[in-house]
């Protein structure tokens, strides 16, 4: 469990004392002020010129500036920026605070990103895949533990958190994969993203049963049987319902909060709603994590979705660095000494579970081995998720410094290896079974006009998007070189973009009349202005006359 | 969407009697007209006007004997919409050269935002479910009709 109010328990007696607080919270401010450049700095370092996640450059921050580095050496007139006796986890509690709050709004974002109609749409492959990966993980890593004796049995709540650390796939260096090599909606890419979200939402389920597990089995490891089905039923029992009242309750909320007409009032309450939830689901007995990522997979319905991503991803960019710097700066190198082979054997089989788990559902129902090997790849980085459980097996004090330290080595493994290895796969021929290349159970559609000039499609484009925007939609223009637009309403979804002359809409095919039936009246009244101006009469006069003159002497 | 915050009994028909295109557009005019929610002589014209030179651009003739006559004009307010059936069925100069049989006409104001289109969309999508075609085509009464639709 994350401690939230200790923090607050904690600065309370300093009150009484206001040098201590002021010199506390000078020290916090220092600190965080050493935290967000380091990590920054490095993790840049790693995007730019390494081409590798910043994930990883932020991690080795922390590890470089923390208590059992550099952190830990006096500076004259201070001491140690950071001592390494803070507490048993090594940074001090107002940081580990912050650092909570950031893996809040983490969860919250990636709950906000989970493309839930996406999920659905593709849940038949998708749903074996995710299934596959994250049983194959969690029993091998679990058993793992059980080897390598720092688990007693299979329940020993350790074996249990390194079996859960192992599951949740890291998407996110995958997309970025796919889309350079414009893979993203070839069927493995669409399968490993559909996966992917099955696999967040089957791990944090995971989590919310290891969680109550870890807290009943003393540490001996000896689970009561008996207890097992009741605990998973309870923690099942609450994500359920917690997930449900937020689906239910999410159109009501943002019809609500849209009465506010002002996105930053919309983005700090919604923000607020996932505090209120992660609180409310710790006080239940899962974690406050499930909570915030709960309270974001269910706006994610809502058309406030991408308004919220948008507005929080500076506040995002700013903090959550400090959770992946503090996760670094946590990780004892004199625990890492005896456990530098299981980290290794860990992450070797941490890989495998995913390329055997996702790869042979995928290889059973419609992709032959070169598509299940990609899918199997693609699934395979770890990252946010595992370091946020991680975290907080280390801070109930669930899992020691060395298993940490292994959690760590292999969420880097993982992330190193697999990049290069996916780019890779996708050299050679289709990945799909002969049978499956005809017919695609696809049902995004997407539907290209064909423009004859670069510069009329641009306008075809603008014009498309002030269409949408007077039909009521939310239309959002994605980051990037390209120009693509994402237009949103209540759970329909639509995305338009720019290819040299060609303007393609995607569209799911549940609402396909909607988005064709709005451009081909965009059309006609295009075609409508194309025979105005051609029949303007004075179109020569015109012409004529804005160039009248220029061409004389002044006098 | 709720089809009832846009349409009562009153703007629906069962029975068209006119053969012709322009008679079918002009009938459901004039059951706007009748519910009130088109004003006057004048604003009668105007929407006859804009929904006829929509049909001219590209007839609103769809699949299976359904078609959409719709148009833009501020003499509404927000969007109004009526019904009629014709179960002989009319030429509409439909994609498919069959005659249509369900009139589905919207007018919506042309400087106000709203989901106008996609209004005309979902209806149409619903109506190509073979089950609810028949079934809408069976109805003897307007109240039926809007059952059927908004169910």
């Amino acid at each position: 469990m994350i401690p939230l109010f200790p923090v607050l328990a904690n600065l309370a007696p300093a009150v009484d004392a206001a040098p201590v607080m002021e010199s506390a919270m000078m020290r916090l401010v220092l600190q965080l002020a050493v935290i967000l450049i380091a990590a920054q700095l490095v993790g840049l370092f790693f995007k730019r010129l390494l081409r590798l996640p910043g994930v990883l450059g932020e991690l080795i921050a922390g590890m470089i500036i923390g208590p059992y580095a550099l952190g830990q050496l006096p500076i004259p007139g201070f001491g140690p920026l950071f001592p390494a006796a803070a507490t048993s986890l090594g940074v001090s509690v107002p940081l580990y605070g912050l650092a909570t709050i950031a893996s809040i709004l983490l969860l919250f974002l990636s709950g906000l990103e989970t493309d839930l109609a996406l999920f659905l749409r593709y849940s038949v492959v998708g749903t074996a895949v995710g299934i596959g990966g994250v049983v194959f993980s969690f029993v091998l890593g679990a058993q793992c533990g059980v080897w390598f004796g720092f688990a007693n049995s299979f329940m020993d709540p350790v074996a249990l958190f390194l079996g859960a650390i192992s599951t949740a796939t890291s998407v996110g260096i995958t997309a970025r994969i796919l889309s350079e090599r414009k893979k993203t909606d070839s069927p493995e890419g669409v399968t490993i993203l559909a996966g992917a979200v099955f696999d967040d939402v089957l791990g944090v389920v995971m989590l919310a049963i290891v969680v109550g597990l870890s807290k009943l089995t003393d540490p001996g490891g000896r689970a009561p049987w008996g207890h097992i089905g009741r605990i998973a039923g309870h923690a099942i029992g609450y994500w359920l319902g917690f997930t449900a009242i937020g689906l239910l309750s999410a159109r009501l909320i943002s019809r609500v909060l849209k009465t506010l007409h002002s996105m930053s009032s919309i983005v700090s309450i919604a923000f607020g709603l996932a505090l209120l939830f992660a609180g409310l689901l710790e006080m239940a007995g899962l974690a406050m994590i499930i909570g915030a990522y709960v309270t974001g997979l269910s706006l994610s319905r809502t058309d406030l979705a991408h308004g919220i991503q948008e507005h929080l991803r500076g506040t995002y960019e700013v903090f959550v660095p400090v959770f992946f710097c503090v996760m670094g700066m946590m990780v004892d190198f004199s625990a890492l000494h005896g456990v530098l082979i299981f980290g290794l054997v860990y992450a070797v089989l941490a890989m495998l579970a995913k390329l055997l788990g996702c790869g042979l559902p995928a290889w059973l129902m419609t992709f032959n081995l070169r598509g299940a090997a990609r899918i199997g790849v693609g699934m395979m980085p770890r990252g946010e998720v595992a370091l946020v459980i991680a975290g907080l097996g280390l801070s109930a004090h669930v899992i020691n410094t060395q298993v940490f330290g292994a959690a760590i080595l292999m969420t880097m493994v993982t992330t190193l290896i697999a990049p290069p290895l996916l780019s890779k796969s996708f050299g050679g021929g289709s990945g799909l079974k002969l049978r499956a290349r005809a017919g695609t159970d696809e049902t995004i559609h997407s539907v290209p006009l064909e423009l004859p000039s670069a510069d009329l499609a641009e306008f075809v484009l603008s014009r498309l998007v002030r269409s949408f925007r007077a039909e009521e939609f939310f239309v959002y223009r994605l980051g990037g070189d390209t120009q693509a637009y994402q237009i949103r309403k209540d759970d329909m979804s639509f995305t338009l973009s720019l290819e040299a002359n060609r303007v393609v809409l995607t569209t799911p095919a549940r609402h396909e009349h909607v988005a064709r039936f709005i451009v081909l009246e965009e059309i006609l009244e295009l075609q409508d202005m194309a025979h105005a101006f051609e029949k303007l009469q004075d179109l020569d006069t015109m012409k004529s006359s804005l160039l009248k003159g220029l061409f004389e002497d002044d006098d | 969407m709720n089809l009832r915050k846009v349409m009562t009994p009153a703007t629906i028909t069962v029975a068209l009697k006119s053969d012709t295109k322009e008679g079918i557009i002009e009938e459901l005019v004039d059951l706007l007209m009748a519910a009130g929610k088109i004003k006057d002589l004048k604003d009668r014209k105007e929407a006859l006007k804009v929904v006829l030179d929509r049909e001219k651009k590209m007839s609103t003739g769809m699949q299976n004997g359904i078609a959409i006559p719709h148009g833009k004009t501020d003499t509404v307010g927000t969007l109004v919409a009526a019904i009629g059936l014709k179960k002989e069925g009319v030429d509409f100069q439909a994609l498919d050269g069959q005659p249509s049989r369900i009139f589905i006409m919207t007018l919506s104001p042309d400087t106000r935002t709203g989901p106008h289109i996609q209004f005309l969309a979902e209806i149409s999508r619903q109506l190509s479910d073979t089950g609810i075609r028949d079934r809408v085509l069976n109805a003897a009464t307007p109240e039926e009709v809007l059952d059927i639709l908004s169910g």
